[in-house]
């Protein structure tokens, strides 16, 4: 049955970038001589339109099943090679690149000979590696059109308008009773100074109103099953009731709390208090007894049990700092600081309206905290050498703002990651900030890391934005290198590749023979830890074979 | 950078700039310049042959002007698209008339000495301003010796410094003698939190001098680095805890004090004066080389295209960030995201992107909707 | 009406919107003064707070 081999190579002189390093025709004769190869044909520019010519004809005319080019990197024409063959007819994946620039004449400038040499072994494994390919088809599934979006606080609210406003059904789950999470309590948003409880019920009402939009408040996530574009999500209300959806993608919006002040700064709940009952005696006008009012920054943070920066604090200090004088223009206000994040543009104009404003600014360090004493705050300032006692007829102490200990429960049955202070770890700090490594679920807002509203709603449209990308599409395709369970009868159902897997692309099912390891495709990246880890050699990693690599390392000990 | 490069519904236009705008959401005209390279893109391969024969050489901008480039050039190596460029400033043929070396080399025919600049009009429903951040220059606080002194540099010179496909392969060479930089002072808020030059703080400069002095300990274990830092602002995810290995694990010394002056002994190196807060006492600090970690400005397009457009800046030349959407400009269907809304640094600019694409795409949908209706 | 997208810049940023909008479907012109994309990002040895070069 197995087909003839008919390897055509094609070898590149990349101008002289190889050509003129090695003996791109002496690669070229000596191709010849390989097992299985029919056809060789030496080209200027392979990745040129002649030279893609050259290789849909060389397939046509030839009848080759199978392509090597040595060339340059796959990270730059892999998929014009594989469109070449696509073109011809051949399955794409039946093409082998074989890398004779980077890793071979550009390294090896002054060794002609042996870069030839080089170049020789890399196209023979190359060959060896080609022969043992197989034809594979790109994998697709469909996406279920809608969103789950766990949390009600300005981050979900924003991520589920924008993506029902765009015609997309949301499920918004609330596990409290009421939506508008922390936001609800604050007096007013910086910087802008809106009005916050008017500005978030806005966006209830908003949300409340759309269409597109199922709310379920006083509802929890019981169990998430499948993958991406079809997730079978289990909730229950606090009437018990259980709720059951089918999802495409899932954004994960749960926000964060203020650190508890208990046991910190002598803190009492009525002398001293933290930032959210600060707000709350704005909002009911109940600061006008004050006098002498003392701000603590990094209450409970940037210390050795929680190194973090919690971002918004000094900010949400300066803004209610300036808040008390304009209602109270008579208060002495002292904020004290290790160091002022006023990072950006309004940040800065708002600490130096703040001191023109004659809000005193005290630094501490670490190594000498404030004491609360009766009616005063003592603190050591270093610049000027001194302990000064501040008169304080209230203290407030800026706490961080912390991850819900519920994280981690919801992380593990969303089977996603949180990083070493119990916050979403998304897939990459810098260029994939609100993605998951795992594809299909988002996160955005403070359940990231402490943030501002307006960072929040940024992230939160952001979120909405990655996620909609599936449900635009409608379907989610893959290159067919996923790892497989190849050698089904091997597998004993230990379940560790399941668990190690990144992607959480292996679930292990029940079958007539016991318990199975079965790949989702669709959501496998096909890093390979499966396949490495199966000490029972089950799992096979298509397009990168144990067969396909070990005949090219044979290929490569032969001379 | 690479998949934009190969996305079938991206098209790139580089070494372009917007010429003239108008209209509104759903329906805007723009006239695009795509200015002549001399070079065509579709058959130009970057193998770089012309550029090894090319006898004229002029200043790498992309190196911060510290090596040469020729006068076809590639602008960096890894660059999409991956095409020369000639220089028509610098050019032998462009200025005498004769030489067309590059095009007797070219065996794909790839130069073109005739291409002439060209409109390109565009119809499209909706824009994103993304035209990022300059740094700033120091030249002119001179209190700090930059151009004036030789072994000053900037955090970009420094960058490309460090960098193994840089101007010195990766090695912190001084300008003065190229003897490898052993002791380096950091100065921070150059330019930034300063009312007479940017009046704002540019957010990733702290994090960027430790990183850089991280380098700079990883390439050579001798070395020993000095931050003078006014409020030290690492804010984002992690930032607390690389602040602490910079200085538990990478020996780094931080200082809280404005540096008042640097001046230079018989051997050009540095001596930075500043007030030690804690001793209270000035203080000078002899180095072998300074970095100035300055301030990052808008892009120098950001007014004229703010102009063209319509749509207003703040008094620093950014586009102001306001709820209930921080991503939308003052027009209807110009949303902006990164540096070009103030200081942020990669994560945050990655965010506010997507977070602009969902805006447009917002936009988009309503006024096909309303066009229905 | 046009549904075709305007990205101005190049850099980061712009790479991410024009990823995003292609991916979710529109056609997307992204300008660049400079002779090719990639912006300072491209000019940065390595990026905080990982210290990998990321581009």
């Amino acid at each position: 049955m197995e087909e003839k081999l008919r390897i055509g190579v094609f070898v590149c002189n990349c101008g002289t970038n190889i050509g003129g390093f090695l003996d791109v025709p002496e690669v070229a004769e000596y191709s010849k001589t390989l097992p299985g190869v029919v056809y060789v044909k030496e080209n200027l520019f392979t990745c040129s339109e002649s030279g893609v010519n050259e290789i849909k004809e060389g397939i046509k005319n030839n009848n080759l099943n199978r392509v090597v080019v040595a060339a340059c990197t796959p990270l730059t024409h892999e998929p014009t090679f594989r469109a070449a063959c696509e073109e011809a007819g051949l399955n794409p994946y039946l093409f082998e690149f074989v890398n004779i620039r980077e890793q071979c004449s550009w390294v090896h400038k002054n060794e002609r000979e042996e870069a030839t040499q080089k170049a020789k072994d890399l196209v023979r494994m190359g060959v060896a590696r080609a022969s043992k390919l197989e034809p594979k088809d790109r994998i697709t599934a469909g996406v279920i059109p809608s969103a789950l979006v766990i949390g009600g606080g300005i981050s979900g609210l924003s991520a589920a308008l924008s993506l029902a406003n765009r015609g997309f059904k949301v499920k918004l789950i609330e596990k409290e009773k009421k939506l508008g999470g922390l936001v609800k309590s604050l007096y007013k948003i910086y910087p802008e100074n809106i009005n916050a409880e008017e500005y978030i019920n806005q966006k209830i009402n908003e949300v409340k109103k759309n269409k597109n939009i199922n709310v379920f408040t006083s509802t929890e996530i019981k169990n998430v099953g499948g993958y991406i574009g079809n997730y079978k999500v289990k909730a229950e209300n606090d009437k018990g009731n259980e709720l059951n959806f089918d999802i495409g993608v899932i954004i994960v919006a749960t926000g964060a709390k203020t650190l508890s002040p208990e046991g910190l700064f002598s803190y009492d709940g009525k002398k001293v208090i933290d930032m959210l009952q600060l707000e709350d005696k704005l909002k009911n006008d109940g600061i006008s007894q004050y006098k002498n009012f003392v701000m603590i920054l990094c209450a409970g943070s940037r210390n050795n049990e929680r190194v973090y920066c919690s971002r918004i604090c000094c900010m949400s200090a300066i803004k209610n700092a300036l808040l008390i004088k304009e209602k109270n223009p008579e208060s002495k206000i002292f904020i004290l600081y290790r160091d002022l994040q006023a990072y950006g543009t309004t940040n800065e104009e708002t600490l130096r309206r703040a001191k023109i404003n004659g809000i005193r600014f005290v630094n501490y360090s670490l190594n000498k905290l404030p004491e609360v004493e009766d009616n005063t705050v003592r603190v050591y300032n270093e610049i000027l050498g001194k302990e000064l006692l501040i008169p304080a007829d209230l203290i407030i102490l800026a706490t961080p703002l912390v991850a819900p200990e519920d994280n981690e429960n919801l992380s593990k049955k969303l089977k996603v990651t949180l990083d070493e202070n119990g916050f979403y770890l998304e897939a990459h700090i810098k260029l994939r900030p609100l993605d998951f490594s795992t594809n299909g679920i988002y996160v955005c807002g403070t359940a990231h890391w402490p943030a501002s509203t307006e960072e929040s709603t940024t992230q939160a449209l952001g979120a909405a934005a990655r996620s909609s990308i599936h449900l635009e599409k409608k379907y989610v395709m893959v290159e067919p290198i996923v790892s497989s369970v190849y050698y089904e009868d091997e597998c004993r159902g230990c379940g560790l590749c399941a668990s190690l897997c990144p992607s959480n692309a292996i679930e292990m099912v029940e079958t007539p023979k016991g318990v199975k390891a079965k790949v989702i495709e669709v959501a496998c990246r096909g890093c390979g830890i499966c396949g490495a880890s199966c000490y029972r050699h089950a799992i096979r990693m298509n397009h990168f074979s144990d067969e396909q690599i070990k005949a090219q390392i044979r290929a490569f000990l032969e001379e | 950078m690479l998949d934009a490069g190969r996305h079938p519904n991206i098209k790139i236009m580089a070494y372009s700039e917007v010429e003239d705008a108008k209209g509104e959401a759903g329906n805007f005209k723009v006239k695009i310049r795509k200015k002549a390279r001399y070079v065509n893109e579709n058959i130009c391969n970057a193998c770089g042959e012309c550029i090894e024969k090319c006898p004229k050489k002029a200043p790498d901008s992309f190196d911060m002007g510290l090596r040469d480039r020729k006068a076809i050039y590639i602008y960096f190596a890894q660059g999409i698209p991956a095409v020369a460029t000639i220089d028509k400033d610098v050019c032998t043929f462009f200025l005498k008339g004769r030489c067309k070396l590059c095009e007797k080399i070219c065996k794909k025919g790839a130069i073109d000495y005739e291409q002439k600049d060209e409109i390109v009009e565009l119809d499209v429903g909706a824009v994103v301003i993304a035209t990022g951040l300059e740094m700033f220059d120091p030249s002119h606080l001179t209190q700090y010796g930059y151009k004036r002194l030789k072994n000053i540099i900037t955090g970009l010179e420094y960058e490309r410094l460090i960098n193994a496909t840089g101007p010195t392969g990766g090695h912190l060479l001084r300008p003065s003698d190229k003897k490898l930089a052993k002791k380096v002072a950091y100065i921070q808020c150059v330019g930034s939190r300063d009312l007479n030059n940017c009046n704002y703080c540019s957010s990733v400069c702290c994090m960027y001098a430790i990183k850089d002095a991280m380098l700079a300990r990883e390439h050579d274990s001798e070395s020993d680095s000095y931050i003078f830092h006014t409020d030290f602002r690492n804010v984002g995810k992690w930032f607390q805890k690389y602040e602490r290995r910079g200085k538990d694990e990478y020996g780094i010394n931080y200082i809280r004090g404005r540096v008042a002056e640097i001046t230079e002994d018989e051997e050009q190196n540095p001596v930075v004066w500043y007030e030690d807060t804690i001793e209270r006492k000035v203080k000078s600090l002899k180095v072998d080389m300074v970095v100035l970690s300055t301030a990052a400005k808008p892009s120098s397009d950001a007014e004229k295209l703010s102009k063209m457009f319509g749509y207003e800046l703040d008094e620093n030349g950014f586009v102001r960030k306001n709820l209930p959407y921080p991503s939308d400009t003052t027009v209807p269907g110009i949303f902006a995201c990164g540096f070009s809304q103030g200081p942020m640094d990669i994560p945050e600019s990655v965010a506010a992107a997507s977070a602009a694409a969902d805006r447009v795409m917002e936009t988009l949908a309503g006024l096909k909707l309303k066009k229905r209706a | 009406m046009s549904e075709d997208v305007l990205v101005i810049g190049g850099g980061i940023a712009g790479i991410q919107a024009s990823l995003d909008l292609a991916e979710m479907g529109k056609k997307v012109y992204l300008v660049e003064k400079k002779p090719s994309i990639g912006g300072i990002m491209a000019q940065l040895d390595k990026t905080f707070p990982t210290n990998d070069c990321s581009i």
